[in-house]
């Protein structure tokens, strides 16, 4: 029971500000936006495939680079090498980037005259204006979410127990399987829905890289900027949605998995 | 069976350094240390979970130095057991049997077997999370006997377990080395190697500094380490020498101790084990013994029994039973008399 002498008082105050600040704005759009235009919205062909290409697009960013990305977690968990703090800083590097010029670069690397661009038209694909150049853009601006989370999972697990499990004759591969990556899990996952959910909501380097196919942020502001607030509002609330359904469902999944404490190893 | 040749070892800021250890098939080898002592660098070095800068590792003599972990069938098991705690007991159990592809029948009888052995057959199918001490400690067991290894480490098997349970953990550690399994045991519990070791090592800031029997180590320490490891006390820094053709030693405090006849250096250290030295009410007179007057400054509690502290010009420290101590009828204050044979003196050499 939290006391009420002034300091929790004006603890009470401040946080109650912050809390507002956050739920207002989104209560003021969900309380203007009509049922009517929310249901002309949830049928209109156009929001609907953009709401779609959003969600399997990011998925598939994450899905994909998660292949990449969690062997690179538990390498800067797990090993010491030469430049591992730069590697670290460069994997936090597009946290701190404007989006618009992460787009940039991402657009540079994927138009025909960059590397992946030449590449890719090779096989005579084009990545701008592609949901795979999106995916990138996507995953370029989320991916530190889930590297970062999965590393702080591995080192969670005690060493003693991939120790133990190599003492009993499994070999670096089976061991990553079947103890490194399961009691990892929880912290993996959670940075798998933070990549999904960060790429979700991209639209600063994803409008660079592909104005069309439209995903939903680049629709919404479409709509704002071509019809006004009234007409963005309910794609905006339908996309929030949708978009809280994913993330809670995800989350949902993810905790269903039992829950194991993990001992630190004790120092020797 | 097991030899060690040389080890050196840096990490960081410690060192382990000429670490020169024979083990022969059949021994219970208790490695005694402090915490930070590198007693568990070494057990790790043994198993092959680190890899010496310098030395040899030979296992029934073959050099296993730069054998991979998985190569090398020695079998360790973790302080806190180093239990897996995604898996049931059986899966922890089974693991090394599904690391090397046997098909279920055999890993079924096999886990069975061993489980049956260490009476934990009836947690098989049990997650780990609520399982005792006493409980993951033979489950950790079972899980590396299955291995059947050449060499069985053990790294502070008791350090986690309930007093009430430590009895059974050693009779199944006796057994287990009766049935010919070589067992090298690290403890920093100088009461655990009296109770299990045929050998002791003592290791102090990563060197051997003593190897002996448990007798030898504890009733003839090398040096003031050793011997306050081995719980003992009493120490008198002491000059030695001869008086009318018989040693003699005699404190800083001039009390003087009678000494059977040996060689001696001219100036050292002399222990006295607590459970050496005797209280009498009354003046005892014993041929070859020492005895002196003293007042009891401090009566506590003790393992033994009574722990006493008297002084009678130098501070003695002695260990006796509750039934000695009510028969005495002694409290703090009390005028007694202690004594102890000339012959229970140790004397460290040099300068210490």
């Amino acid at each position: 029971m939290v006391k009420y002498n002034p300091f929790n008082l004006i603890l009470l105050v401040l946080s109650s500000l912050v809390l507002m600040f956050i739920l207002a704005p989104l209560a003021g759009m969900f309380i203007h936006t009509g049922g009517t235009e929310l249901l002309e919205t949830v049928n209109d062909k156009e929001v609907q495939s953009s709401i779609w290409l959003t969600l399997w697009v990011s998925f598939s960013a994450t899905f994909l680079f998660a292949f990449g990305g969690i062997p690179l977690a538990w390498l800067l968990a797990r090993r010491n090498f030469p430049l591992k703090s730069l590697v670290q800083g460069i994997i936090d590097l597009p946290i701190v980037l404007p989006h618009t010029a992460a787009g940039i670069a991402i657009l540079g690397f994927i138009s025909r005259d960059g590397f992946l661009g030449k590449t890719a038209d090779i096989f005579g694909l084009s990545l701008i204006n592609n949901p795979a150049g999106i995916a990138l853009a996507m995953a370029f601006v989320s991916i530190p979410f889930l590297i970062n989370s999965a590393r702080d999972g591995f080192a969670a697990v005690p060493e003693r127990l991939e120790k133990a499990a190599l003492s009993l004759g499994a070999s670096h591969s089976k061991v990553f399987f079947s103890i490194s990556l399961p009691l990892a899990w929880r912290s993996i996952m959670t940075g798998f829905i933070m990549m999904f959910a960060r790429g979700m909501s991209e639209f600063g380097a994803v409008v660079i890289v592909a104005y069309h196919p439209m995903i939903a942020p680049v629709l919404i502001y479409e709509r704002f900027s071509s019809f006004g607030l009234k007409y963005a509002r309910p794609a905006s609330v339908l996309f929030i949605i949708i978009a809280l359904g994913v993330f809670i469902l995800l989350r949902l999944i993810s905790v269903r998995k039992k829950e194991i404490n993990l001992i630190p190893d004790a120092e020797t | 069976m097991l030899r060690l040749n040389n080890i050196f070892k840096k990490l960081g800021d410690f060192t382990l350094s000429d670490i020169n250890i024979n083990i022969s098939a059949g021994e219970y080898y208790v490695l005694l240390g402090r915490s930070g002592s590198g007693k568990t660098q070494l057990l790790e070095l043994i198993a092959g979970l680190n890899e010496a800068d310098s030395g040899e590792v030979w296992l029934d003599n073959e050099n296993i130095t730069n054998k991979k972990i998985q190569e090398r069938n020695i079998g360790l098991v973790f302080q806190d057991y180093a239990i897996f705690p995604n898996m049931t007991v059986f899966g922890n159990i089974a693991y090394s049997l599904h690391c090397r592809k046997l098909d279920k029948k055999s890993v079924n009888q096999k886990v069975n077997d061993v489980a049956g052995e260490l009476n934990i057959s009836h947690l098989l199918n049990r997650y780990t999370q609520n399982l005792s001490g006493g409980e993951l400690q033979r489950v950790a067991l079972a899980r590396t006997l299955i291995t059947s290894p050449k060499l069985l480490l053990l790294d502070e098997p008791l350090a986690s377990i309930d007093a009430s349970l430590k009895d059974g953990i050693k009779r199944t550690f006796r057994q287990l080395n009766r049935k010919g399994i070589t067992i090298v045991h690290v403890t920093h519990d100088y009461r655990e190697a009296v109770s299990l070791a045929t050998r002791i090592g003592v290791i102090h800031n990563g060197h051997i500094i003593q190897e002996g029997t448990p007798e030898m180590v504890f009733k003839k320490p090398v040096n003031k380490f050793v011997a306050r490891y081995a719980g003992i006390k009493n120490f008198f820094r002491v000059k030695f020498f001869i008086d009318r053709g018989s040693w003699k030693a005699q404190c800083d405090g001039k009390l003087v101790f009678n000494l059977v006849n040996d060689d001696y250096p001219s100036e050292g250290l002399l222990i006295l084990r607590s459970d050496a030295i005797s209280i009498h009410n009354g003046e005892p007179v014993k041929e070859n013994y020492n005895y002196f007057r003293g007042v009891i400054k401090e009566i506590l509690p003790s393992e033994a029994g009574m722990e006493v502290m008297v002084d009678a010009g130098e501070i003695f420290f002695i260990d006796i039973s509750q039934d000695d101590f009510k028969k005495l009828n002694i409290r703090e204050m009390s005028d007694v008399w202690i004594s102890f044979p000339a012959e229970a003196g140790i004397v460290l050499e040099g300068s210490i």
